[in-house]
């Protein structure tokens, strides 16, 4: 029973923390348009940033070494590492979105996150190299200390109330004016500028929110589980993310949840829990990202919108007498407006 | 005297070996219609992304409103009311007719980010406010049942219209129009240019017309400018330059395709 609980309580961190990559880069991607191929690298980074913040300094003799080792309060140690991962959205602002956009600017990203991973892996200086972090501190552990499950369902909670918190936030977004000027920038980036809205502003920022939101999701995960290593932020981690939105439906946080559920509870993590195959072990995670791949081709084919279409903005209004309400558009023999006339 | 919203003096712009515009130079008078017009390659869509700010020229200032614009760039030259629209339509498609136009408006309170968090009640109130206005003036342009209908589903036409409707919700002062006609049925051509003279009588907006159909430019517009290759060739109103015959050969009498071939 208690190993079915810790089970289950793990699966809804799991939930929860990739619902946030999710709603990151669904401000990203949903809302701004800016195709960030290298999600998983900001997770890598609030991770990294609280571990060398919560963790006391590196003792040598134990031939692990990492930076920092600051040994702050847990909560700061989390602010840190979520700045860190803004820190590292809007340097790749700077460099990529005053000039380029769509596939260029993917390009980056993904280079971007290639570069950090090989520098991270190789450098045992920075963060320990590829054997990665380890006994990093947890939270609550002070109150936690009856039973193993203890900490992880408050953990549930913890990782809960932050995923409502962020998910609110998204929505108030979404539709605020700012979330407005975002998604037109989306459907065309120089009318928005021609209309006197400086929009590298505006996608600057939906690149450094999104940052710090899947930081966010990265702390909680290296608190969850206190430790990580760069096997567990390889490149194709991003595109379970990205599948996730696919799935469930870009521009629509509700799409975002059902997407993180489908591909990245029950698809990538409860098929880790299938016994492996002694003669075969890699056929699971092989099997694993075959149906995550035909899962994206599947919705794309039959669904290109997701499960949760964007939902069409309604408003508030007093209802006009239409001027042109009778015979329109119907009304002359070459009506100006009939589709069939203005389409020639 | 009437005052002069937007001079372009000596533009000089040039791509590589080609010069789009070689020292260009006019004026545009502060509430009037002008038609800017010219063969193909004589620089006038160039001209128009030199003076929204799409593209800075080697040499020439464009001052609007008295104020030097030339090193700016083209979101704050909007700011100050200098408006374009594109060639081709380019509306937001995802997003309904009504969104279109709410998203122009400048200075709202929910575009910080502090504002959009913190101040909902006040850009909600702004917002309805907004919406009345954007549905009175969706429903000048006979758009106001479409306004909730995804504007990448509109016909080619009912797109031109969202354009024009667009940037009149943008306030502008002065309004730069690429080609508003191509590719639009004459009864529509009518209604466009009617709208046209509507908000410049009634708005005081000003306007300045790319335009090949020289119908509508004689119908609406006060004064003409004519471009050829990369220059200013003449101003005045439609019927002077009839008889101008540099004009004639450079335009309205089919001479083009010799100056093109030279």
């Amino acid at each position: 029973m208690s190993l079915i609980l810790g089970y289950v309580a793990t699966l809804l961190v799991t939930f929860f923390t990739y619902n946030i990559f999710v709603i990151g880069l669904n401000i990203q991607f949903g809302y701004a348009g800016i195709l960030n191929f290298t999600v998983i690298t900001f997770m890598a980074f609030g991770a990294y940033f609280y571990a060398v913040f919560v963790m006391p300094h590196a003792d040598n003799s134990s031939q692990i070494f990492y930076i920092l080792g600051l040994h702050w309060p847990w909560p700061l140690a989390m602010l840190a590492g979520i700045v860190a991962s803004g820190a590292l959205g809007y340097l790749i602002g700077l460099i990529a979105l005053k000039r380029l956009r769509s596939d260029y600017l993917a390009i980056v990203t993904l280079a971007t996150g290639t570069l950090v991973y090989g520098l991270f892996g190789n450098n045992n200086k920075l963060f320990d190299g590829w054997s990665g972090l380890f006994n990093v501190n947890q939270p609550f552990q002070s109150v936690a200390t009856n039973h193993p499950n203890q900490f992880s369902w408050i953990f549930v909670v913890f990782s809960g109330l932050i995923m409502v918190v962020v998910w609110l936030f998204a929505n108030r977004l979404y539709a605020s004016p700012l979330g407005r000027s975002m998604r037109a920038i989306r459907e065309d980036q120089d009318v928005v500028d021609s209309f006197g809205k400086n929009s590298f502003k505006f996608r600057m920022m939906a690149m450094v929110i999104g940052s710090l939101i899947v930081g966010i999701g990265g702390v909680l995960t290296i608190q969850y589980i206190g430790a990580l290593s760069p096997a567990g932020w390889t490149t194709g981690e991003t595109f379970v993310v990205w599948a996730a939105l696919l799935v469930g439906g870009r521009a629509n946080n509700l799409g975002a949840i059902l997407g993180s559920l489908l591909v990245a509870v029950v698809f990538n993590e409860a098929t880790r829990y299938i016994p492996q195959v002694p003669s075969h072990p890699n056929l699971i995670p092989n099997l694993r990202n075959m149906i995550i791949g035909s899962l994206v081709i599947l919705s794309i084919w039959f669904r290109p919108q997701g499960v949760f279409p964007e939902r069409k903005a309604s408003f508030l209004e007093v209802p006009l007498v239409d001027k042109y309400a009778q015979g329109f558009p119907g009304d002359e023999p070459d009506s100006a407006l009939s589709p069939a006339a203005s389409e020639a | 005297m009437p005052k002069s919203i937007l001079e372009v003096k000596g533009v000089k712009l040039a791509f590589g070996g080609v010069h789009a515009i070689d020292d260009c130079s006019f004026h545009i008078e502060e509430g009037t219609i002008t038609a800017l017009i010219g063969p193909n390659g004589a620089g006038k869509s160039t001209m128009v992304n030199v003076i929204s700010g799409t593209y800075r020229p080697d040499e020439g200032h464009v001052i609007f409103d008295g104020k030097d614009v030339t090193r700016l760039p083209n979101y704050v030259r909007a700011q100050h009311g200098l408006l374009r629209t594109f060639q081709i339509s380019r509306e937001f498609a995802n997003m309904t007719v009504l969104e279109n136009l709410l998203v122009v408006r400048q200075g709202q309170t929910g575009e910080s980010l502090f504002g959009a968090l913190f101040r909902a009640k006040r850009w909600h109130a702004q917002t309805r406010e907004l919406v009345a206005e954007a549905n009175e003036i969706l429903n000048t342009f006979g758009l106001y049942r479409l306004r909730n209908e995804y504007a990448g589903n509109l016909s080619g036409g009912q797109k031109r219209l969202v354009e024009l409707s667009r940037a009149v919700m943008a306030k502008p002062r002065l309004l730069l129009l690429d080609e508003p006609m191509a590719g639009v049925t004459p009864a529509l051509i009518e209604r466009l240019g009617n709208h046209i003279v509507e908000l410049n009588t009634e708005l005081g907006i000003t306007f300045v017309l790319v335009e090949h159909n020289l119908e509508v430019v004689e119908k609406i517009c006060s004064r003409v400018v004519v471009m050829a290759l990369g220059k200013q060739l003449a101003d005045g109103t439609l019927a002077e330059l009839r008889s101008n015959q540099e004009v004639i050969d450079a335009y309205l009498g089919g001479g083009a395709h010799e100056r093109v071939g030279s």
